[in-house]
């Protein structure tokens, strides 16, 4: 086998194009993840209605949200609406809307479970002091339930923000389609490659430092009790 | 003042209750006793509807309520959930597990419902909310979180946080169960209070001695059912043969 020479400068005569693929990166993932709190938040109040139709109907969507790959459900936003319903999206808006379906699938799932994490008892307790419905969701269930939901928020933004590499197979610039398209012509994809997986370790650990302060920032000013 | 008309419950195949009926005077003051699983803690959950009742009527001044579900019509069914608060901010309630909110500190847990029910402005809700807190002996804990709070303590905020919304009637499901046995006299000891100050109350209860001393009349349920209602001399010399039998059991 020949030696192989990295050549690390490829990465400094191409910065400014991998920076604006970053950057593309991150408003694709947090556009997704927009969506994925919205989608989320919706599915897990649709499953506690008491309504079973509702319920029922939000289990499949977010069965099959969960289940489906999201080169998939890219490929049917992008390119199937656009066919059969002249539903037409740019590559951005397909890519955010693909990452949020998938994202709030799992989003509804973790909203869920930190809700049913509350005791009965803190709903029972603002009903009777004349809280309505909403009122208590916002002020009683929801403040409580963030603690148990945000660390599983991290890992699913942490998630899409590594699934929003994956546009760059409709022709959205992310750093991943830049590295492609950069080592087509230099032939360093190693290096290119490499250097967008640094990037995304950095990237994930801010991520997940960020969310810890906020945890110990919300650990410390309200307890269980 | 409260009026408990055939009020029915069951949870899947369990008849929880059976055709309860029940009136409560103003002022008065009555206590539930019976075993566990008798339907004491569904009876008082279904006066504010927290458990709504499947069936049956509650009167409260002269207002009737009945649980409403429409399995068709949406709108009918988010205005009744629109009027239920209404109830309930005139009914205090008091839980065996606290269910303070964490979140809040317990001046935050008391000025709660007079902010966003009673629609009082913050200042002012904090200033009411003071009080009730310093009734309840919790003047120097405003801005405490529940963690830090004994259970007891625990208990107070929520009695203040009852008290606050200026209630007519007070519901206590058995308050002072999960508390430690050397809090429980203070918890009861602010009961004594209300009972003093005239207010209306309807106390499930293992306390005995508690409920024969303050309460007007006892009410006396066994497997859903009201089985005898009578002042508490008439209860200690019951003939009935099931509150017999609670009775000496407990009594012992």
């Amino acid at each position: 086998m020949d030696k192989y020479d990295f050549s690390w400068r490829i990465i400094q005569e191409n910065l400014p194009e991998l920076i604006n693929g970053l950057i593309i990166t991150l408003q694709i993932s947090v556009a997704g993840m927009a969506f994925a709190l919205l989608f989320g938040l919706f599915f897990a109040t649709l499953r506690f209605s008491q309504y079973r139709i509702l319920n029922i109907v939000s289990n499949s969507i977010v069965q099959v949200g969960r289940s489906l790959p999201l080169f998939v459900l890219l490929f049917w936003i992008y390119y199937g609406l656009s066919l059969k319903f002249k539903i037409n999206f740019t590559d951005f808006q397909a890519g955010a809307l693909a990452l949020g379906i998938t994202g709030g699938a799992y989003m509804a799932e973790v909203f869920r479970g930190g809700i049913t994490a509350i005791d009965k008892g803190q709903s029972d307790a603002a009903f009777a002091i004349g809280l309505n419905r909403m009122q208590t969701s916002r002020l009683i269930v929801l403040p409580q339930a963030i603690r148990i939901i945000l660390p599983q928020t991290v890992n699913i933004y942490v998630g899409l923000l590594k699934g929003a590499t994956i546009v760059s197979v409709i022709g959205v610039a992310d750093m991943i389609y830049v590295a492609q398209y950069v080592s087509l012509e230099t032939f360093r994809p190693f290096e290119l490659y490499s250097f967008a997986g640094v990037v995304f370790i950095a990237l994930t650990l801010s991520v997940a430092s960020f969310a810890w302060l906020l945890e110990r920032q919300l650990s410390g000013k309200s307890r269980r009790g | 003042m409260l009026e408990i008309k055939s009020v029915s419950k069951s949870f899947g195949e369990l008849h929880v209750l059976k055709d309860v009926n029940l009136n409560v005077a103003k002022g008065e003051v009555v206590c539930i006793i019976g075993p566990s699983g008798s339907g004491k803690s569904t009876l008082l959950r279904c006066m504010n509807f927290i458990s709504p009742p499947d069936s049956g009527e509650i009167v409260f001044d002269k207002v009737s309520w009945r649980s409403y579900r429409s399995k068709f019509n949406v709108l009918a069914n988010l205005r009744y959930e629109k009027k239920l608060p209404q109830l309930r901010a005139e009914i205090g309630m008091v839980f065996q597990h606290f269910n303070v909110f964490p979140h809040m500190t317990t001046l935050e847990n008391v000025s709660l419902g007079l902010q966003k029910v009673r629609k009082i402005k913050k200042d002012e809700a904090k200033q009411v909310a003071t009080k009730s807190l310093e009734q309840v002996g919790l003047s120097d804990k405003l801005q405490v979180y529940p963690d830090q709070l004994s259970g007891g303590q625990k208990q107070r905020v929520a009695i203040a946080r009852a008290l606050a919304l200026n209630p007519k009637v007070m519901l206590f499901d058995e308050v002072t169960s999960a508390l430690d046995p050397e809090l429980v006299s203070g918890i009861l000891d602010e009961i004594r209070r209300l009972v003093r100050e005239g207010m209306t109350m309807i106390i499930v209860t293992h306390e005995m001695k508690f409920a024969f001393q303050v309460a007007h009349r006892i009410v006396f349920m066994d497997q859903g059912k009201i089985v005898q209602v009578g002042t508490p001399a008439e209860i200690r010399n019951t003939q009935e043969p099931r509150a017999k039998a609670f009775l000496s059991s407990i009594l012992e």
